[in-house]
């Protein structure tokens, strides 16, 4: 229940504060957030697989933001960032998607 | 664990580092020192700090992403109300320039068509009007076609480009050929595509397109010229200039015709802008105006 309430109120918080990114790092938000997906989804299957680690969790939340970061930057730099970011997104998108199965699979028992 | 990435990366959707942490957890609790164990209220704090976290990089993003969209349907609609506001503009000016124009030519008709000296400057303006193609014309004359070769004659038939020899284009050298050989054949006016040609109209290349009066004229470009036809036509094929054409148009496939017409409207050209005048001296008593070439 508290990790929920967590999520609620970092999403209440963003909205309401609206704080400003700075420009430099805008571009890198959206693969950001899919890393941040991608670590939520896994921790929650975890969960329900009954082997939830919390030192895990949230070692794997920041290193997967930041690595999935610092690759687009990294191929911005190199001129492939485009490229790049759509390689993160792609395998970070099949697991999300594997782990929703696996929590659907949970839940649903089907 | 599958042979290639693509099913390492379908297979292994969950981080390995859970079910290790897991081992070790079950390997501690079921040995005899395993009590210490790290608090659970530390865990969820921790845990829930990450998720707010989480929340909040989603919402700012989505705060961002919004924004932005906005942001460039504003200045899009901005722009086109502009764009509107300013052609509209623009068409009133030029609907009141060519009033104004009307205007200003009946009155100096009227002015001059009182005296004789002024029927003698009205007669020169008109002659001196028609030779720098400020008044549209029609009448006979002859209809020159030029046209880039086929692409479908050039193109490779078994190579997988469609490369076209750029030698099968009609460049602005062809036309402006065609257009010397029509004015020495006796032309009193030429148009290439409607666009006809002025005293100081350049035709020009620039890129792939080529440019009449600045203006951008396109395949098949055809060059039409007032005048007798017959003579013209004679004229105009006696031209050694005219016989090359014709033999290199044939060697790469080029399109070149022509044709009598009975019957050719070109438009006006664009004018020069008047850029000097003088005003008449009332002493001398001349109505003529002494005319300063303008552009």
């Amino acid at each position: 229940m508290i990790p929920i309430l967590g999520l609620a109120v970092g999403v209440l918080l963003g909205l309401y504060l609206d704080p400003t990114v700075p420009l430099a790092l805008q571009p890198y938000l959206p693969i950001a957030v899919v890393a941040a997906l991608d670590a939520v989804f896994g921790g929650f299957r975890a969960r329900l697989d009954r082997i939830f680690d919390a030192k895990v969790f949230v070692i794997s939340f920041v290193s997967n933001v930041v690595v999935a970061a610092l690759i687009v930057f990294l191929g911005d730099q190199l001129g492939v960032g485009a490229q790049l970011s759509t390689a993160v997104v792609v395998v970070l998108g099949i697991r999300i998607f594997g782990n929703a199965a696996a929590i659907r699979r949970h839940v649903f028992r089907a | 664990m599958g042979a290639s990435l693509l099913d390492a990366v379908l297979a292994e959707t969950l981080d390995p580092a859970y079910a290790q942490a897991a081992e070790a957890r079950a390997a501690r609790a079921s040995s005899p020192d395993g009590a210490r164990r790290p608090s659970r209220w530390r865990g969820r704090a921790l845990v829930a700090l990450t998720l707010a976290l989480a929340g909040l990089l989603v919402a700012v993003t989505y705060g961002q992403a919004a924004a932005s969209a906005q942001g460039r349907q504003q200045v899009r609609s901005a722009l086109i109300g502009d764009i509107d506001r300013e052609s509209g503009v623009s068409d009133q000016l030029s609907r009141q320039l060519g009033g104004l124009r009307t205007t200003v030519d009946g009155t100096r008709d009227r002015l001059l068509a009182a005296t004789t000296v002024g029927r003698r400057a009205l007669d020169q303006l008109a002659a001196a009007e028609r030779g720098a193609a400020a008044v549209p014309v029609t009448g006979p004359g002859l209809l020159v076609t030029l046209a880039n070769a086929d692409e479908k004659a050039s193109a490779d038939p078994v190579g997988g480009t469609v490369a076209n020899d750029p030698r099968g284009r009609v460049r602005d050298g062809d036309l402006q050929l065609v257009v010397n050989a029509l004015w020495s054949a006796g032309a009193e006016a030429v148009s290439i595509n409607g666009q006809r040609l002025g005293p100081t109209t350049t035709i020009r290349f620039a890129g792939e397109a080529v440019l009449v009066d600045f203006r951008p004229v396109t395949n098949p470009y055809k060059v039409s010229a007032i005048g007798n036809p017959a003579t013209l036509s004679r004229r105009f094929l006696a031209s050694p200039e005219v016989g090359s054409l014709a033999v290199i148009s044939k060697s790469f496939g080029l399109r070149f015709e022509f044709a009598q017409e009975d019957e050719l409207t070109l438009p006006a050209a664009s004018t020069p802008e008047l850029r000097s005048a003088e005003p008449v001296s009332p002493a001398k008593g001349t109505p003529v105006p002494r005319s300063t070439p303008g552009g």
